[in-house]
């Protein structure tokens, strides 16, 4: 069961929709590319492609693949409202060149880039990261179905 | 599957200077060396000038308060201070190495006076007793004073080369034993005074010939007046031995620091007058002007119980109270002069001007046993040489007081020049603000009277001087040849101010074994990595209460891969916990300072925090992510580390920079 904390659910976030499984076995930059086109069809109205893929090229150089083999590339745009994500299933995995990690699960993250929205930020990677635990990461990886995916991320 | 272990080796540091005591414990060590004079200032200033030494006496002692003025200006200013680091900073290395080898010559002197002293009093009180238990024994006084003097030293030397650290503890009941004995022996002297009324003594001192040493070929100098004064103060200076000390033990003194360190000289200040310069007063308004140069030149103070009024056996029994408490007091002194020593010249090796065959450590104890040796040797032949004759010692005594003291004050002078931007949280009074700068009258003044007296003492006391400057050139030698040999060394290794703590590492098995060690009710973790960065654990250390606040401080050094091997801490790291240590020193408050090597720093940071309860995380900002970027590592740290579902304990985490903060909750 996932706990909702401090007003940040994953089950607002990871929606069956929101779930692309990537086959075979991607570079990291490609896995995040799939999951930018999908990100972008669900901001498009206030995002541009430029900026989106700018952005999310420029953070990645920043973000890290965490140890239990899931990766958050996370970006705050002042345009949003809201959080957005983006849920990559990748069964075969890929290998991270910078720590060697074998990564089988990543979310792409857009949170709004506002000071009252920062604690929620931070709330909302702490929760990603406390949820996909190498275990969670097994189970996601043998799944074929975005809405199974979604219920076993959610608890929903 | 749980992630790979992230804290492969972990480590607690631990140094003698993380933990702190109160200003009263820091009064007392001090104390237990500067108020020792009290035993033997006044016979040996009899011995100079006569009746007129009670006035001397307590002149030094009140000028004493000037001088615990001057020091603590400059303990304030530089917190592991001592002569040599401010003369260093103020008049370059040449003259601190010269002042540093006179203070030696007091440390080598310090011991044998004091030890000499207790078994002149010991040697007293057994005359006394024995008789009554009917023993026929003739106790020889000054040969059974270099048989005790001898002894004691040997023990501290055994003690010194075990390392057995000097205990606050100790000295704080010692004196608290002292002020009983001299509370009753002040009302003793007061109700006897009251019963016998008294005369003051005369002010004019009266010089012997030895006294007045190579004055005695210039019969002009001879007249009383400013100069007879001056001559005068001089031979009682040796009543102010032991602020050296307070430079010594002030890095050790509990937050607030400053505050407890006024405490703590106003505390020495009012027994010091009390002790040293009303009781040698008093002894001499109450024993007859005979028997304080005669039966009790040596040992005053035994000499006060007994001339006391009342049957023999209370004044007696009075005596065997003013020996013990003498023999404590000025068996600590002996301990205080090899631990000085030691210190000093452990401070100077560090500075690169000692060779390191000095520093070797002792196999067994890890002790510099070679300078521990040296001290011992210098004082068992100081003590045979002197055969006893607390006069001579008196006579060669004062050189380093006088010239540690002088250097201190003409130091702080130069400084107020030289760092007049420093903003300075004390100062000694009578300044003048002129040109960016406060001229320091009052110290100047200070400065004055003391090259008066140290230009006095160098042509009277012929012993002091003779001594003091061939010691002091041997030193200086030892000095200059080992920094010329170290000096290709020296070139490689910058010397830093304070650097080359000497650490205990104890290795642990995991984070949770330390757990225990952290017994306060709230926690707050410091991770730190660069030693000029460090506000955020100055923000902490200033603001935390350190009787309910365990403030552990980690360091995490990145270690690629998931193997335990065998890394050690490197030079770097060491300079990262010396730069803690030191801030730790500057606040007065104990810090837990822990050590890992990890994966991740981030990872360390959470797991530490989580395993100890920590309330908050502080953090200094990165120069090279920012402080959101911090935040967010430790925050996914954070959630990685935390089981599916568990709500665990919110802590406070932020990031702290120079005037500016942001913090946030890990839930």
């Amino acid at each position: 069961m996932i706990r909702q904390s401090d007003g940040v659910s994953l089950s607002a976030v990871i929606t069956p929709e929101n779930v692309v499984f990537i086959e075979g076995t991607p570079s990291k930059e490609e896995a995040v590319r799939q999951l930018t086109e999908r990100m972008l069809a669900r901001v498009s109205g206030v995002i541009s492609r430029k900026a989106l893929f700018d952005r999310v090229a420029e953070v990645e150089k920043l973000n890290q693949v965490l140890e239990s083999g899931f990766y958050i590339p996370h970006a705050k745009f002042p345009e949003l409202d809201a959080f957005y994500g983006v849920l990559g299933v990748v069964p075969q995995g890929f290998t991270d060149p910078a720590t060697g990690l074998k990564v089988k699960a990543l979310i792409l993250l857009l949170s709004p880039h506002k000071p009252a929205f920062f604690q929620r930020h931070l709330n909302m990677l702490s929760l990603l990261s406390q949820t996909f635990q190498p275990e969670l990461i097994e189970k996601l990886a043998v799944l074929k179905d975005p809405a199974a995916a979604a219920a076993l991320v959610t608890g929903k | 599957m749980v992630p790979n272990p992230r804290l492969k080796q972990v480590f607690v540091l631990s140094t003698a200077m993380l933990s702190f005591i109160s200003f009263w414990k820091a009064a007392s060590v001090v104390l237990c060396d500067f108020g020792s004079s009290a035993y033997y200032a006044g016979g040996i200033a009899m011995k100079a000038f006569g009746p007129a030494f009670p006035w001397f006496i307590l002149g030094v002692m009140l000028f004493s308060g000037l001088m615990l003025g001057v020091y603590t200006e400059s303990c304030i200013m530089f917190v592991r201070g001592g002569v040599y680091v401010v003369v260093r900073e103020a008049m370059g290395k040449v003259m601190a190495k010269f002042s540093v080898s006179a203070l030696v010559f007091d440390y080598a002197l310090t011991g044998p006076i004091s030890s000499v002293t207790a078994g002149l009093y010991l040697g007293g009180l057994l005359s006394n007793i024995l008789p009554l238990l009917h023993i026929n024994w003739h106790v020889p006084s000054r040969a059974f004073a270099v048989i005790f003097a001898i002894l004691v030293t040997a023990y501290f030397w055994r003690e010194n080369i075990r390392g057995i650290e000097e205990s606050a503890d100790n000295n704080f009941k010692i004196i608290a034993f002292v002020a009983v004995v001299a509370v009753l022996l002040l009302g003793w002297s007061g109700l006897t005074l009251y019963q016998r009324g008294f005369v003051l003594p005369p002010f004019t001192p009266v010089f012997s010939e030895e006294a007045l040493g190579w004055t005695v070929h210039f019969p002009w100098l001879k007249a009383v007046g400013l100069i007879g004064i001056v001559m005068a103060f001089g031979h009682s200076i040796l009543a102010l031995s032991g602020l050296e000390t307070l430079a010594q033990v002030y890095r050790e003194i509990e937050d607030p620091k400053v505050l407890n360190l006024k405490k703590a000289v106003v505390s020495i200040f009012i027994f010091s007058v009390l002790f040293t310069g009303l009781l040698t007063f008093i002894s001499a308004l109450i024993i007859p002007p005979d028997l304080v140069a005669g039966k009790y030149a040596e040992n005053l103070l035994s000499g006060l119980a007994l001339e006391l009024n009342g049957p023999y056996w209370s004044r007696l029994g009075m005596q065997v109270l003013v020996v013990l408490s003498g023999v404590l007091m000025l068996v600590g002194a002996v301990n205080t002069s090899f631990v000085g020593a030691n210190g000093v010249l452990n401070r100077v090796a560090e500075d690169g001007i000692l060779h390191d065959w000095f520093r070797h450590l002792h196999k067994k104890y890890g002790t510099t046993h070679r300078i521990v040796n040296i001290i011992a040797v210098i004082q068992i032949v100081i003590i045979l040489v002197s055969g006893g004759d607390i006069f001579l010692l008196g006579e060669a005594y004062a050189f380093g007081v006088l010239a540690s003291m002088s250097f201190n004050t003409m130091s702080m002078v130069i400084l107020r020049f030289k760092r007049r931007e420093e903003e300075r949280e004390w100062m000694f009074p009578l300044n003048i603000p002129y040109n960016n700068a406060y001229i320091p009258v009052g110290l100047m003044l200070v400065l004055v009277v003391l090259l008066s007296a140290t230009g006095m003492n160098l042509l009277t006391k012929k012993v002091a001087t003779i001594g003091g400057l061939a010691f002091t050139a041997v030193f200086y030698a030892i000095f200059y040849v080992s920094e010329k040999l170290n000096e290709k060394k020296a070139q490689l290794y910058q010397p830093d101010d304070d650097s080359d703590e000497k650490m205990n590492l104890r290795r642990e098995a995991d984070i949770q074994t330390v757990v225990p060690e952290l017994t306060k009710a709230r926690r707050v973790l410091v991770p730190v990595r660069n030693p000029n960065n460090l506000v955020h654990l100055a923000s902490v250390l200033e603001t935390a209460d350190d009787d309910t606040t365990d403030i552990i401080v980690l360091s995490a050094k990145i270690a690629k891969g998931i193997q335990s091997g065998g890394e050690t801490m490197a030079d770097e790291d060491k300079e990262v916990f010396s730069a803690v240590v030191l801030l730790a020193e500057k606040y007065g408050k104990t810090v837990k300072p822990i050590f890992v090597f990890s994966n991740d720093p981030f990872y360390s940071m959470a797991q530490v925090a989580q395993a100890a309860g920590a309330d908050e995380i502080v953090m200094g900002v990165s120069g090279s992510t920012g402080a959101e970027i911090q935040l967010e590592r430790l925050a996914m740290a954070w959630g990685m580390l935390k089981k599916p579902g568990e709500a665990g304990k919110p802590v406070l985490a932020k990031v702290v920079w120079e005037g500016r903060q942001m913090t946030f909750q890990l839930s």
